[in-house]
């Protein structure tokens, strides 16, 4: 009976998860497939949108361990909420920025957020499910959140017609801190 | 407690979002503007798309009450940023198009400023009449047209200003004026061919002709020839009205192998088939052609074998002049966002026809441009425009170019362009001035001597350059 009222909250907990990540694939989906125009918007040109790109992806390949172990020992969602939360608030100042630098400054913390995010979710998923039916489970799990980026980039394609690239921003940094709010609903084992 | 953190993130979140649209909201109401050529793009304040008089009146208060200034566009088939300036309030004056009266006995007809050819051709060929002057396409619009003093393919015509017969200009004072060779006249020949520096053309009376039967006759000839077979055949013959002439880019007959196209009057009775006006056939086809020519030599090749076979078909073929004005031109729209086309045009005096065409040879080669299309056409002698380009009776060449849009290339471009530009320069001849600023002051100031007497008129009428856009921003200050 015990074991079957923590199964069930474990897979609860696993759908929330689940929901949240999708929420946040979805909030930066929506935005991500025209980030190129909003670089040439601030009068950068190809090789600047390299370089922003590649600074994101950079920063985040060394902080990847950084976190990685830091989550082992403050818990794992902590980061997760910090990273849809820090990229919910940096999406409120894409709209704002005037000039190349500021977009790298920012593509810089966007790598920080990135890194928590990938690692600790991964990490997070291997805590949540258990040993013989993990491969079901993240099976499972990226069904939705794919799902979600595929919906994002068609719903973006869409919102990109009627608004403009602000609202996009705004839209995504919205979604972004709700799925921050739903890992509330995470229950995550106190580490050890 | 924990109720109350998340309680506090929320409303955090709030004021930061809010923060942020309220910092979004007063900076400047940025709208990105640009032409064809889509390599100007432009922040500018907003674009007012125009469709009554009271609209550009209010566009007119509302820059003067914010200190800001104006550019007006049409068919925005510039490319140098004409129709634009940084943050001006851009009116788009497609929407003010009405035909306000036709005169069939004076054969005139007065419209607003942004009726295209196209919708002139549709209200004037169930009457039987037809533009004196336009260009050979009809896409663009009359204010536009005017604004650059465009020419068409007529023999005996010669830049559009020669049809102007008088025009309303609403003035930077907020004064509209009745402009024509008798009223205003100094006002004339500076804003037809004036870039839209002057004022804003509201509607325009233009001189119109009968709409005749025209028989194609088509030769193909080597460069060398031409000079003289245009001279005596197409010039000398009472027959001829139009010609164009195609220049072969295929690299076995560059610049060359060419072709002639002239229009000839015959006095056959105009039937209702050949008098409707024709839409663009094959626009699939002929635009998939011209991108296999864009990319590679091996399609420059087979398209003009095609263009080959294609026009001698054409060989005594009967059109209406509507239809000869109305030739296709969507075919040539391009939106890789890698790369554009660039349309560039020389004005030459006939007799140095040989020299130019031997030197644009050797320039594009030598830099390896990639240069898609070239068709020639006869402008006489015409002198009235203040920034007039024919000084001369000369052959327009117009150019149209492939280029990546990155900045090494677009360098790379520019000093082509000016190698070019220093080419018809040396032959006496001039540049066109809609297209990309490459140009260098001296080589405006050498084809447009009476450019500064220009700059200076524009700051007596317009003391404030209220009207402005980057030609002006480039060369005028």
């Amino acid at each position: 009976m015990r074991k079957q009222i923590h199964e069930g909250r474990e897979r609860s907990a696993l759908r929330w998860m689940m929901l949240s990540q999708s929420m946040m694939t979805f909030g930066g989906g929506i935005v991500f497939p025209f980030y190129l125009i909003f670089v040439k918007e601030i009068g950068g040109d190809f090789t600047e949108y390299g370089i922003a790109y590649g600074l994101f992806t950079l920063c985040s390949a060394y902080l990847n361990g950084v976190f990685g172990k830091s989550s082992d020992r403050y818990g794992r969602k902590r980061f997760l909420l910090l990273s849809a939360w820090g990229t919910a608030l940096l999406f409120l100042v894409f709209p704002i920025v005037t000039d190349i630098w500021q977009i790298y400054a920012l593509q810089i913390l966007m790598g920080v957020f990135g890194a928590m995010q990938k690692t600790c979710e991964k990490a997070l998923l291997a805590d949540m499910t258990e040993e013989g039916r993990r491969g079901e489970q993240i099976g499972r799990y990226h069904i939705g959140v794919s799902i979600c980026s595929g919906l994002a980039v068609m719903a973006g394609g869409v919102l990109i017609d009627l608004f403009t690239l602000d609202v996009m921003f705004y839209l995504g940094s919205i979604v972004l801190f709700l799925s921050g709010l739903m890992l509330s609903g995470v229950g995550e084992k106190t580490p050890t | 407690m924990r109720r109350r953190v998340w309680g506090l993130a929320i409303v955090s979140y709030a004021l930061l979002l809010a923060l942020s649209i309220f910092t979004r909201m007063k900076m400047p109401a940025g709208e990105y503007a640009s032409d064809v050529g889509r390599l100007m793009e432009i922040r500018v304040h907003k674009v007012v798309h125009i469709e009554q008089t009271d609209d550009i009146v209010d566009a007119l208060a509302e820059a003067k009450r914010k200190k800001l200034p104006i550019s007006v566009s049409g068919a925005r088939h510039s490319q140098g940023g004409q129709t634009l300036y940084e943050n001006a309030i851009v009116l788009d004056m497609k929407g003010y198009d009405r035909i306000l009266h036709i005169d069939e006995d004076r054969k005139l007809i007065r419209v607003q400023s942004g009726a295209t050819w196209e919708k002139i051709q549709k209200a004037i060929q169930p009457l039987g009449l037809a533009m004196r002057i336009m260009q050979s396409q009809n896409l663009f619009t009359v204010g536009g047209s005017m604004s650059v003093n465009a020419h068409g393919r007529d023999l005996g015509e010669g830049p559009l200003i020669d049809s102007v017969e008088s025009f309303r200009l609403l003035l930077a004072s907020g004064e509209k004026l009745q402009i024509s060779r008798t009223e205003n006249a100094e006002l004339f020949p500076l804003v037809i061919g004036g870039y839209g520096l002057f004022g804003i053309i509201l509607d325009a009376d233009l001189r119109l002709t009968d709409d005749a039967v025209y028989k194609k006759h088509v030769v193909p000839l080597d460069y060398q020839a031409f000079p003289e077979y245009f001279r005596e055949q197409v010039l000398r013959s009472p027959d001829s009205v139009m010609a164009i002439a195609r220049m072969s880019v295929a690299p076995d007959s560059f610049l060359k192998d060419m072709f002639v196209t002239a229009y000839l009057k015959t006095d056959e009775a105009l039937t209702e088939d050949l008098a409707e006006l024709n839409d663009e056939r094959f626009v699939g086809i002929t635009k998939f052609a011209f991108g296999l020519s864009r990319k590679f030599d091996w399609g420059k090749g087979a398209v003009w074998r095609l263009q080959k076979k294609g026009y001698l078909v054409e060989e005594e073929e009967r059109i209406s002049r509507n239809n000869a004005m109305r030739p296709a031109a969507s075919f040539m729209e391009y939106a890789d966002t890698q790369k554009t086309d660039l349309l560039q045009e020389y004005f030459i005096p006939v007799d140095r026809f040989l020299p130019f065409v031997d030197g644009l040879r050797r320039i594009v080669r030598e830099d390896e441009l990639n240069l898609l299309n070239v068709t020639i056409r006869y402008v006489p002698k015409n002198k009235e425009a203040m920034l007039s380009y024919a000084g001369h009776d000369s052959y327009a060449f117009v150019l149209l170019f492939n280029t990546k849009r990155t900045a090494p290339a677009l360098q790379r471009m520019e000093l082509s362009t000016r190698r070019l530009i220093d080419l018809a320069l040396e032959q006496g001849g001039t540049y066109y001035l809609p297209y990309q600023l490459y140009g260098t002051t001296r080589q405006i100031k050498e084809a447009y001597p009476n450019i500064d007497a220009f700059y200076v008129a524009k700051r007596v009428w317009d003391p404030g350059l209220l009207f402005m856009n980057e030609l002006y921003a480039r060369y005028g200050r």
